[in-house]
This record gives structure tokens, C-alpha cells and sequence, in this order.
């Protein structure tokens, strides 16, 4: 009862907060006019058109399941009882989890390393050096050789195998949890020329060794690293003409986020900070930046015609190519003239260390871990944390604890749909699916559904919010992928890339009425109850003629049966999260 | 009509599955007000393509300005496609140049926002959204046209869009997203139509998503027809075998289906150059104007079959680039852009929009081309002269500036 009270008392403020919090950014904000432009800016009382507000989603759901579907791909079976053995109390139960999750090397994930160890990767060992040496200088280019392409690919490739391999079968899926949003967050795409192979070395060697470390580390790695130096262009940026590419999405995408942009304006105009920083950023600002990082490059002399430069493929920092004269960066004068890579390291800590970027990666994976609309509660609460931690080496796991104990993560549900690889995924843990290595037919589904790993193009990654995944073409492929999966038509016996689902088998004997059969399926697909009216669908499909609590026939058992269960991973329910 | 599919429209009876069984053609009582409009096709090339190189300066001072700016990035002045005294085309786009020729398509010169960006993310949401400076608006500029429009959107599929979900139509959910039509088929395990009947069931409310699954199954029932026979398309009309071509095709084939579309959106990425745009008139650039031309010019030529004259087409970016070009021989951020209007109600073969010049104090912060031209100017104009909706400040709220500048008949 007073869990109830709590929660609509809570529910009420999260809609004053969020009420409020839409008030304040609808407020005018004017841009200083510009002498050149010609156009009149808007009139100032633009309030865009309200239209009814959609339906409220389902209500709520048992805290092992908001957990094992926001901090993890959803459920395999006995992950519940797992979770229900880690306590006595919800309280108790969630502490632990979080702990466990955020312990990794804690966990005991020997299942999966001995199905790791089956796959047989070839590539995925290699060091950063051994990548660029085997894989780009021992195999040079020739766009018309096959030969060229399968081992220049291979690294990456083998890749996205090792992500589904792990998301599905690892027991510490919120470090896949986490390895998803921070690709996204500082995105590369696989195809990037120049870098394909390196992008394994990003993964591991950027990502994964920072996720749960320090901010400021991880975005210096990133910065060094050929995969983000060649996405963004950096590669080339020069004295002569700084390239801008990587300047721009550093402010934007990386650290500040586009909410503490303030155009085109004149950096003197901006408001500081108590500590003389500005309070966002403007224009010169990323020209400036861009100046900081020019030399900032990889070794990559393939051609062997620059002088003081290998090609070993690690960073380099090329003097002939910096800028050395002074700059002035969000408030903060750079002198002329400092040692090697400072003006680029000035720059990555006074954006790391900024409370707007606190904010923007509070959001984001607040954003990603909770809800499209996180309460401005937790978003503060995280981003409080990451500034009073900046410096700690277990920064960004103090920020991620902050959000998954937070009244939010346990009090809210059902008002984010899984996104299109989060859904593949989940259904492949759902069914108990049994794979090695991974079908093709897998990625190429998911790239229908508008998410396939890694290719994203654009530097901002796949977006995070409903309104991008709720379409007629995501939607039908989820479902075509719930039909595919369950009847095996996506194993791969030519490719030696099994794929199989043996529902009937994972059925009890005794289970043989439609009503039993929906409610055990149910339950275990979902972990929850349906609706009433969901769940009456359900059995209404399976019964055939059938009463509710006739014994069915093996026959309509396996038939029915089976394709009553891609029903319910084809449900609304099992989208939500 | 397979037998799958006669069993749930026997029994729901409604006027879509009646449509469908009749061979897609639905009569035009139903959408006679729509007829009445165009079919508006928005293209939208992510990543800001370099107007400045698509449609630079052909003669004069300017086209010594743009040289001084651009010396490895130029396209030469005899490799261009004389547009007027003043201005070329990309030698590339030579399939439109025919259409502008004919006066089918129009240019419209230094488009873009009236507010200050150089970031794509935001400078695309303004536009698709259609409030500039504001980001937190819950419907695209297209989602309020068609909720607004006076004829109604009552058609089976008022929207399509063929590359995911665009910002501009934003919590439309009546919008069909589809790659393709052989593509956008439900998988059959035997039970599809026993599935479908429960899937409205369990799609049933109405949160975001339930929508989209009814909707689903509506579109399913719509284009099964499509799926089961191969597209030819009129007049000879040849498509690209890339992303271009399959996304013109697929918005072709579905006005050819005649059950009331009114507004397609394609979307093309990978124009964000900032390094080894072009060599000369050739190049990386040059080829994705190539298979842009290549699939516009056979869109309108596939449609010319009487569809053409009630077509109106609009290639927008978010922004142009630097009129400096930098040392990776490409092009930094920048602020004016060149918007292209085809169609049968374009008053063609004209250059359009106030040209505010090359020189330093007439760059917008020294530095990019200038905007004259609101692109809601535009949109704008379209809007009340072809589509026939005339609430301009529901579409475009607090835009209070509008002032047609003739691109379209009335």
C-alpha cells in the first residue's frame, strides 16, 4: 500500500519536474542579431502546437525484471531466480545486483568463456600494434582483390560476432550494457577507410578499459585513437588549415552537448564561471579547440614519404603540423609555445571537468539506463558525482551507481521501447537460443530494423528515444525476427553457423492446456504478467477449438505452441522496458 | 489474393481490406479532396552538401572570389551547366539540368535558418522540426501540415517514408516506414493470419508503439499487393541499383498505388566533406551527385505517366559550407545553403532567391554564404500553393515573415 502511494506521489512530481523543465527550454532565446544575415529572427512568442498527449504506457513490473532489462538484455532462463536468491528485500536484492554488475571481474562468466573459446576467433587477441601491422601494412590496398577486403575486415567482423556472443551469453551484461552506450556516445563507424581493423583496439583497448574508469582518461584515449582520428578527420588537421571535424563533435556530441552551444556568438560576450571558464561555447570556440589538436594524428606513413613519420599505427603527435601560437578556448588563454600536446590537453580538461558536460553524460546515460525522460533529479544527482569524482579512477562507476540505486530506476517502467539490437538480443536470451558463431542473417535483420552494430554514420550514434524506433519497418522486422528465430530459419548449417530454439523442449510435460501453456510462456518470456486483455489474446490464439482448460494434442501443442510464443515476443509488452 | 489474406478481410469487412482485395485501387470518392493536391516528395541530403560547389558562381567577381577560396576544390567554370548569367550547375547533375531546362525544376539560392548553428544535429531538427532555435517541439513540420491540411489526411497511408523515420515526421504515426515494398512482407509460419488477428488485439491501446503496430498491419495489407509483383517502371525510367534509386522507386510505386499518399521523405547521408571532396568536376562529391541526379531525373521521368504534373519535389540540406576551402581539400561547416524545387507546378528553369555576394563583409561572420532565404519561405510557399493548406503558423509557428517569392504556380 504505501508502496503505491509512493509511487503516484512520486509520478506526480516527475510530471511537475518534467512540466517545469519543458517551460524553461521553451523560453525565448534569442540570438544576437548578426550584421550580415538578412533574415528577421522569429517573433519571440513562438510556442510550438501542443496535440493530446499520447496514452500512458503499462504501469509497472517486478524490480528482477527492470533490472535485468535496463541493466541487461532482458531475461535467460533463471537469471529471475538468480536475482531472487541475492536477497531477502527488493532493497537488498537490487544493492547486491548493482554491486555484482559493477564488480565485473567478480562475476563468475564461465559459461561464456568456454563459448568464447568455441568460436575460435582469429583476430580479436591482437594488440593495437599487431591490428595495424597483420591486417593494413602486411596487406596492402587493392579495392578489386577479395583477398584484401575478408582480411582487412576480418578484426571488425569478428567483432560484432564476439558483441552478440557476449550480450546474449555473458553474465556481466551491464559492462554490454555500458560498451553499447559508449560506442554510441563516442561513435565510429565500422567502414571508416583507413581504420577498419582498429576498430577492435577501440573497443577494448578505449572503451571497455575506461567505461567504468575516469572521464577524462577515456576522452584522451579516444582523442589518440586511430579510430576516432581518422572518423572525424583529424588525421589531416594542419596548421595550414585546421580540420574541424573533430573539434566540433568533441563539444557537441563528446562533452558539452549541444544544449550548452550558444552560436555564432563573440566568446567575449559569454558569461563565466567562478572559475573564469565560460559557461557554454560558441563558434571560435571549437576553432580554437581545433587549433589546440592540430599534430594530433596517427603514425600511418604508409607511403614511406614524411619525415618523422612510421607506420607503426599509434598516435602521434607531429610538431611540424601544430599551431603554436596562443589561443583562447571557453574563457581559458592558451599561451604560445607549450610543450608537446598541452594546448590539445588544456582543452579535453577544461571540457571534461565542465558542469555542462557533467550534465550532458548524466543525461545520456541516465537516458539510456532508466527512461527517455529521466526525473532532472537523478540527471543532477549523476552529474554531481561526476564532478565531485573528476579526478577519481572509478569516476564514471560512481556516476553509473548514482543512477541504478536511484528512485527512478526502481519506481519508474515501461515508458522506453527496447531499441532495435537490445530487442534482437533480448529475444535470443528469451528463447534460450543455442549459437556459436554468429548466422549472418542475424546483422542483416537488425539492419532492417534500422540498427545494425557499429554502422552507424553520422557521429551523433543511434538515437535513444522511442519516437526513432516506433516504425511500421522496425516494428514488422521485430516480429519477422520473433518468427525467424523461433522456427530456425535463420540457422546457417552451410556457413557451420547453427542457430537453433527447441521451445518444445523447454516446455514442461506437464503443461497442456492453452490457458497453462499461454501463462507459462507468458511468464517466462516476459517475467511478468500480461494484461488481462493481452493475455486473453494469447490463449484466444493457441486454444484452436480448444477450451481454455482442455488438454491439447502433442501435435497442436508443438504447432500452436511454438507460434503462440513468437506471439508474445511480437507482444507490445515485450518491447517495453 | 492468397488465401491467407481472404479469411481476416471476409471477416473485418472494412473499407481497407475491400481496397486491398480490389486490387489496390481504392475509388476516388474517398480521396477525391487529395487528388486535388500535390504529392509532396521532401528530400533530405544529411551532412550539408556544399551548395557553393553544387550551384557556384558561373561569372563576374564572384566567380573570382570563389576561385581565390577554393583553388583544389573548384569546379571549373567550362565544366559547369550555365543555370543563367550568373550561376552553374554541377556538371554531375546533368539529368536535372533537363528538367530546369523544360522549366520543371527551380533553384533557390543562399536558403537556410535564421538562427545561428554550424552544428548538423541541431541546424536538422530546426528544419525538420520547423521551429528554428527550438528543439523540444513534439511534431515535425510535416506531422502538423498533415494534421492541419484542410482536404484532411484521411488516406490508408497519407506518409511514407523510405530510410527509417525522419524528425519531420515526428509522432505522425500514421507514417509507413518502408525500404522497400518486396521487403516490407510478414514472415508466415503457418499462422500469419491468426497472428495478425491477435497482433490487433495486442497492439490494441494507444501508447506510441500499439499505433505503429496497428498501422502495420493496415500498411501489410496495402502493399501485399506490391510484394508479389515486380515493379516496372514507365517510360523507360532505368533506377540506379543503389540507395538513391531504391528509395525513388519505392516512393514511385507507392504513388502509383493511388491510395491517397501525400507526402514521401527520402533521405540521404554521406555529405558532410570535410576532406577530399572533389578532384575537379569529379570525385566523391561528384558521384553522389551523380546517383542523386540519376534518381530524381527517373523518379520524375517514371511518373511522367500522369503523376508528374501533380508532383512537387523539394532537396533540402541543413546547411552549405565554408566558402574557404581548408587543407584536406574539403569544406568546413557553414551557414547558406541552395534549395531545388521540381515538379509540375515549378516555375522553372530560374534561379530564385536574393544572391547576398562573395565578398568578406557580405559573408555571414566573414566566412560562410549568407541566408536570404528563410527555407519556410519556401516550404511555405509550396504549402499554401500546391498542397492547399494554408495554415502556414500552424506548420510554422512564429514564423511571421512569409513573403512567396514565386517558385511555385498557384
Amino acid at each position: 500500500m504505501s508502496q503505491t502511494l509512493h509511487r503516484r506521489d512520486f509520478l506526480k512530481l516527475a510530471g511537475t519536474l518534467a512540466a517545469a523543465s519543458l517551460a524553461a527550454s521553451c523560453a525565448p532565446n534569442q540570438p544576437a542579431p548578426d550584421p550580415t544575415s538578412t533574415l528577421a529572427p522569429d517573433s519571440p512568442t513562438q510556442v510550438p502546437p501542443t496535440f493530446p498527449p499520447l496514452e500512458p504506457p503499462i504501469a509497472s513490473a517486478p524490480l528482477a525484471v527492470i533490472a535485468l532489462n535496463r541493466m541487461g538484455f532482458g531475461l535467460r532462463p533463471g537469471d529471475l531466480e538468480a536475482f531472487e536468491a541475492l536477497g531477502s528485500t527488493d532493497d537488498e536484492r537490487l544493492r547486491a545486483y548493482v554491486s555484482q554488475q559493477l564488480n565485473p571481474d567478480s562475476v563468475d562468466d564461465s559459461e561464456f568463456e568456454s563459448r568464447y573459446a568455441a568460436a575460435g576467433f582469429e583476430t580479436l587477441h591482437k594488440s593495437a600494434d599487431e591490428l595495424y601491422a597483420d591486417h593494413i601494412v602486411s596487406n596492402p590496398y587493392d579495392s578489386n582483390d577479395d583477398a584484401y577486403w575478408e582480411w582487412y575486415s576480418k578484426p571488425a567482423y569478428e567483432l560484432v560476432e564476439a558483441s552478440f556472443l557476449r550480450a546474449v551469453y555473458s553474465r556481466k551484461q551491464l559492462v554490454e550494457v555500458l560498451a553499447d552506450f559508449w560506442h554510441n556516445h563516442f561513435n565510429v563507424y565500422f567502414w571508416q577507410d583507413d581504420a577498419v581493423p582498429m576498430l577492435v583496439s577501440y573497443n577494448r583497448d578505449v572503451l571497455r578499459a575506461h567505461m567504468l574508469g575516469n572521464f577524462r582518461q577515456m576522452l584522451e584515449a579516444v582523442a589518440q585513437h586511430p579510430s576516432m582520428l581518422y572518423y572525424l578527420n583529424q588525421n589531416n588537421s594542419s596548421d595550414a588549415g585546421p580540420n574541424e571535424n573533430y573539434a566540433r563533435e568533441l563539444f557537441e556530441l563528446h562533452t558539452l552537448g549541444a544544449e550548452n552551444y550558444l552560436g555564432v556568438l563573440d566568446p567575449n560576450t559569454i558569461q563565466k564561471d567562478a572559475n573564469g571558464i565560460a559557461i557554454g561555447y560558441v563558434d571560435n570556440d571549437i576553432y580554437e579547440a581545433a587549433r589546440c589538436l592540430t599534430g594530433w594524428r596517427v603514425d600511418d606513413d604508409l607511403g614511406d614519404w614524411e619525415d618523422g613519420v612510421e607506420k607503426t599505427g599509434r598516435f602521434l603527435y607531429y610538431k611540424p603540423w601544430h599551431d603554436r601560437f596562443n589561443k583562447l578556448v571557453l574563457g581559458k588563454y592558451i599561451p604560445a609555445d607549450q610543450p608537446d600536446m598541452q594546448d590539445g590537453r588544456d582543452v579535453l580538461d577544461l571540457l571534461a571537468r565542465h558542469p555542462g558536460t557533467a550534465r550532458h553524460i548524466a543525461r545520456k546515460l541516465a537516458r539510456r539506463l532508466i527512461s527517455d525522460t529521466p526525473s532532472e533529479a537523478v540527471v543532477q544527482a549523476a552529474a554531481d558525482v561526476f564532478l565531485a569524482n573528476v579526478d577519481a579512477p572509478d569516476q564514471l562507476k560512481r556516476v553509473v551507481e548514482t543512477i541504478l540505486l536511484s528512485d527512478d530506476f526502481r519506481l519508474t517502467w515501461g515508458q522506453k521501447i527496447k531499441r532495435p539490437l537490445e530487442a534482437t538480443v533480448a529475444m535470443l536470451r528469451a528463447v534460450n537460443a543455442e549459437f556459436t558463431r554468429l548466422p549472418g542473417a542475424i546483422s542483416w535483420m537488425t539492419s532492417l530494423m534500422g540498427q545494425q552494430l557499429f554502422e552507424r554514420r553520422p557521429p551523433d550514434g543511434y538515437p535513444d528515444t522511442m519516437e526513432a524506433w516506433a516504425n511500421s519497418m522496425s516494428v514488422l522486422y521485430r516480429w519477422n525476427f520473433a518468427v525467424g528465430l523461433v522456427d530456425n530459419w535463420l540457422n546457417d548449417d552451410d556457413q557451420q553457423r547453427p542457430l537453433q530454439t527447441d521451445l518444445r523442449a523447454q516446455t514442461p510435460p506437464e503443461i497442456r492446456t492453452p490457458a497453462a501453456l499461454a501463462d507459462f510462456w507468458i511468464l517466462r518470456l516476459l517475467g511478468r504478467p500480461m494484461s488481462d486483455e493481452n493475455r486473453q489474446a494469447v490463449i484466444d490464439f493457441v486454444r484452436q477449438g480448444y477450451g481454455a482448460d482442455d488438454e491439447m494434442s502433442d501435435d497442436d501443442l508443438d504447432y500452436w505452441g511454438r507460434s503462440m510464443a513468437t506471439l508474445i515476443l511480437m507482444s507490445p509488452d515485450f518491447s517495453m522496458r | 489474393m492468397p488465401p491467407k489474406y481472404s479469411r481476416r478481410n471476409f471477416l473485418q469487412g472494412c473499407s481497407y481490406a475491400i481496397a486491398s482485395m480490389a486490387g489496390a485501387r481504392l475509388s476516388n470518392l474517398a480521396f477525391s479532396a487529395n487528388n486535388d493536391t500535390d504529392t509532396l516528395v521532401v528530400v533530405f541530403l544529411r551532412g550539408a552538401w556544399d551548395s557553393l560547389n553544387v550551384v557556384p558562381p558561373i561569372d563576374g567577381d564572384d566567380r573570382g572570389l570563389y576561385e581565390k577560396a577554393r583553388p583544389n576544390i573548384k569546379i571549373p567554370a567550362d565544366a559547369l551547366l550555365r543555370l543563367n548569367d550568373q550561376f552553374g550547375l554541377h556538371p554531375a547533375l546533368s539529368p536535372l539540368y533537363d528538367l530546369y531546362q523544360q522549366g520543371k525544376m527551380a533553384v533557390v539560392h543562399a536558403t537556410g535558418l535564421n538562427v545561428d548553428t554550424r552544428s548538423h544535429f541541431d541546424a536538422q531538427e530546426f528544419i525538420e522540426l520547423g521551429t528554428p532555435g527550438v528543439k523540444n517541439t513534439s511534431t515535425g513540420w510535416i506531422t502538423r501540415h498533415l494534421q492541419s491540411t484542410p482536404s484532411g489526411s484521411t488516406g490508408l497511408v497519407p506518409a511514407v517514408s523510405t530510410n527509417g523515420l525522419p524528425t519531420a515526421l515526428l509522432n505522425y504515426t500514421p507514417t509507413l516506414s518502408m525500404n522497400t515494398p518486396s521487403d516490407f512482407s510478414q514472415w508466415d509460419n503457418g499462422t500469419v493470419v491468426q497472428q495478425q488477428e491477435a497482433l490487433r488485439k495486442m497492439y490494441g491501446g494507444n501508447t506510441l508503439l500499439e499505433q505503429v503496430g496497428r498501422r502495420t498491419l493496415d500498411a501489410l495489407d496495402l502493399v501485399q499487393p506490391l510484394v508479389e509483383q515486380e515493379y516496372s517502371p514507365s517510360n523507360g525510367a532505368a533506377y540506379n541499383d543503389d540507395d538513391f534509386g531504391r528509395q525513388f522507386k519505392t516512393v514511385a510505386q507507392m504513388i502509383k498505388l493511388e491510395q491517397g499518399l501525400q507526402v514521401a521523405t527520402v533521405d540521404f547521408g554521406g555529405w558532410d566533406t570535410h576532406e577530399y571532396q572533389n578532384d575537379g568536376a569529379d570525385g566523391y562529391m561528384a558521384d553522389l551527385l551523380s546517383s542523386l541526379g540519376n534518381g530524381l531525373a527517373n523518379f520524375h521521368l517514371d511518373l511522367d505517366s500522369g503523376y508528374a504534373e501533380r508532383l512537387s519535389v523539394v532537396v533540402v540540406s541543413e546547411f552549405g559550407r565554408r566558402l574557404v576551402q581548408n587543407e584536406s581539400n574539403g569544406t568546413d561547416h557553414g551557414h547558406g545553403s541552395v534549395m531545388l524545387a521540381l515538379g509540375g507546378g515549378v516555375n522553372g528553369g530560374q534561379v530564385f532567391g536574393p544572391w547576398p555576394g562573395l565578398n568578406n563583409e557580405q559573408l555571414y561572420d566573414h566566412a560562410d554564404l549568407a541566408v536570404t532565404t528563410d527555407f519556410r519561405q519556401v516550404l511555405g510557399e509550396l504549402l499554401s500553393t500546391r498542397l492547399g493548406n494554408p495554415n502556414l503558423e500552424t506548420v510554422f509557428p512564429g514564423f511571421g515573415g512569409y513573403n512567396p517569392l514565386g517558385i511555385f504556380r498557384g
